[in-house]
């Protein structure tokens, strides 16, 4: 069964558009990326799913059901959201174990376990805490019942690099274990280093959906070389060679094509040096961004 | 259930505030009777001096108004608008506070229904509302005991007491279907101070007449004092409509609040 289904999911808040028809589903164990600019539809599409707001048609299902029909369902899910409160004058431990106490199991050991890895002092009074350590809150009491469906949205602002570290680290760690992950980030180096599928929301509709390893494949590599010598502008003119821009000894553009051919002409130049990259997520998404019409 | 404990706790501090200061205000007033009780007939004579309306407004009955229960159900009227504060309170507040406090995302992505989630609100709300109505009639008893200057009724007494319960009540379940209207609802108390004042002042209004119907629109005088000490009896109609009021607030909240799309903090 699919941990997430989404079946022509719209909402509507009046008159201004949420989401429009987005479908998609999240297969048993992957992780699974959702990105896209600010007002997309990230967070409608996250909160249709749990239940917080109601579809105006379609459906949103975990594990094959509703999150408002059964709510039992999320027993099994944890949710970070991108901004944390809690209630004032608590300990850390308190909430966690209020926390724990709708899960009918015992966390204890997971509480101690993830409060260690996060570096939280669970004594600390709830109020007293850094932004950045209410983060960390965030993230123990979204894993404490050892969800099987993890859904993150931007997880990880707040944290610092080391922290981040660990935090990727736990949730790879999920994973092996059987969890699946649903992350919506704007954070895209994070997004392409933990997922195997991505979806993009422009504008309330889902424009893209595809395998993290298709997304770069299909895609062209970018080429910066220096030469020994200045660059015969003709030197590059074959096919698969994009906005080419040559500088005396530097030759800068993206290619698409067989490799070989241009490792051909590389190996009859006298290089001085040479960088080849994949475009990162980041440029990829700027490409769908700025081109796809919707 | 873990909804109601911690409920429970949030309302600890303010309940016993409550309790403390309607006890408070009972004392003041106690304090006064023995005074009042020796000077009976000049406190009488001066209570004549004002008009029937007046005296119709604080319910008071020349008759007993110088034995402790008439005494009593003088200022209770008093106690009560605090008892009715409180409940309007915690009634808007229960579930306006995941909003307030930003935590509708902690609670309502729990295991839970959302109807599990007010019945867990409500109660403790009524839970609390009940001891402190009982930590008062604990005081309230054994103040009266001290200044009387002659035996009464204990059922009397306890009769008047519930009162408070009831209106309480009336207003918890009002407090409560205000709360699931609003969105945002930043402050409770102007709210419940304007909506109890209200009422109250238009019961005072109203009732001075003789339009019966009027009666239906001041919850603050369901319950009549002078009839439960004539009658040792709550007017019937009255405890219909209180109870028909709660129901319907309260099921409206619920259906509205399982409803309601829970938007993002912003």
């Amino acid at each position: 069964m699919n941990v997430i289904e989404i079946k022509n999911l719209t909402k509507s808040y009046g008159s201004s558009r949420g989401i429009i028809d987005v479908s998609f589903n999240v297969e048993q164990g992957e992780v699974f990326g959702f990105i896209g600019p600010n007002g997309a539809g990230k967070s409608t599409t996250i909160r249709t799913l749990l239940g917080l707001i109601y579809p105006t048609s379609g459906r949103a299902a975990i594990f094959g059901k509703s999150c408002t029909e059964d709510p039992e369902v999320r027993r099994e899910v944890g949710y970070l959201p991108s901004e944390v409160f809690y209630y004032d004058n608590m300990r850390v431990i308190d909430l966690l174990k209020y926390s724990a106490s709708f899960y009918k199991k015992d966390c204890t050991k997971r509480i101690e376990e993830l409060a260690g890895i996060m570096d939280l002092d669970l004594k600390k009074k709830i109020d007293d805490l850094s932004f950045g350590n209410k983060k960390k809150v965030g993230i123990v009491q979204g894993l404490l019942h050892e969800p099987k469906l993890i859904i993150l949205d931007e997880p990880t602002s707040g944290l610092d690099p080391l922290m981040q570290q660990k935090f990727f680290e736990l949730i790879e760690q999920e994973n092996k274990k059987g969890a699946s992950v649903f992350f919506s980030s704007h954070i895209l180096s994070e997004v392409q280093r933990l997922c195997s599928r991505v979806a993009f929301i422009k504008e309330g509709r889902l424009i893209k959906l595809e395998k993290m390893s298709e997304l770069q494949d299909n895609n062209y590599k970018k080429i910066k070389l220096e030469a020994k010598n200045d660059i015969d502008k003709d030197l590059f003119s074959l096919e698969g060679v994009g906005k080419l821009e040559i500088k005396g000894r530097i030759a800068d553009f993206i290619y698409r094509g067989n490799i070989n051919n241009l490792m051909k002409i590389f190996a009859r130049t006298e290089l001085a040096n040479i960088s080849i990259t994949e475009p990162d997520l980041e440029e990829i998404f700027m490409h769908y961004y700025s081109n796809e019409k919707v | 259930m873990n909804i109601y404990k911690h409920e429970l706790k949030t309302l600890l501090k303010s309940t016993i505030i409550w309790a403390l200061s309607m006890t408070a205000l009972a004392l003041i007033y106690f304090s006064v009777f023995p005074g009042i009780a020796e000077d009976a007939e000049e406190f009488k004579k001066l209570l004549g001096g004002y008009s029937p309306s007046i005296r119709a407004l604080l319910s008071i009955s020349l008759d007993n108004i110088t034995s402790i229960l008439g005494f009593y159900s003088m200022i209770f009227s008093f106690i009560t608008l605090c008892g009715a504060i409180q409940a309007m309170n915690y009634g808007m507040s229960v579930l306006s506070r995941e909003t307030r406090e930003r935590t509708a995302d902690f609670l309502l992505v729990k295991p839970v229904s959302r109807s599990k989630i007010v019945s867990a609100k409500v109660l403790a709300a009524f839970t609390m509302l009940l001891f402190t109505d009982a930590l008062y009639y604990v005081s309230a008893f054994v103040m009266a005991n001290l200044v009387k200057t002659s035996d009464y009724s204990n059922k009397l007494f306890l009769m008047l007491n519930l009162t408070l319960l009831f209106i309480q009540l009336i207003f918890l379940a009002v407090g409560l279907l205000v709360s699931v209207f609003f969105n945002k609802l930043k402050t409770v108390l102007p709210v419940s101070l304007g909506v109890v004042f209200g009422f109250y002042i238009l019961g005072a209004l109203l009732v001075t007449g003789e339009n019966v119907a009027a009666r239906y629109f001041a919850p603050f005088k369901y319950f009549d004092y002078n009839y439960i000490l004539k009658n040792g009896s709550f007017d019937g109609v009255y405890l219909v409509i209180s109870a028909l009021i709660i129901a319907a607030a309260v099921t409206a909240s619920y259906l509205i609040y399982t409803k309601k799309d829970i938007h993002a903090v912003s």
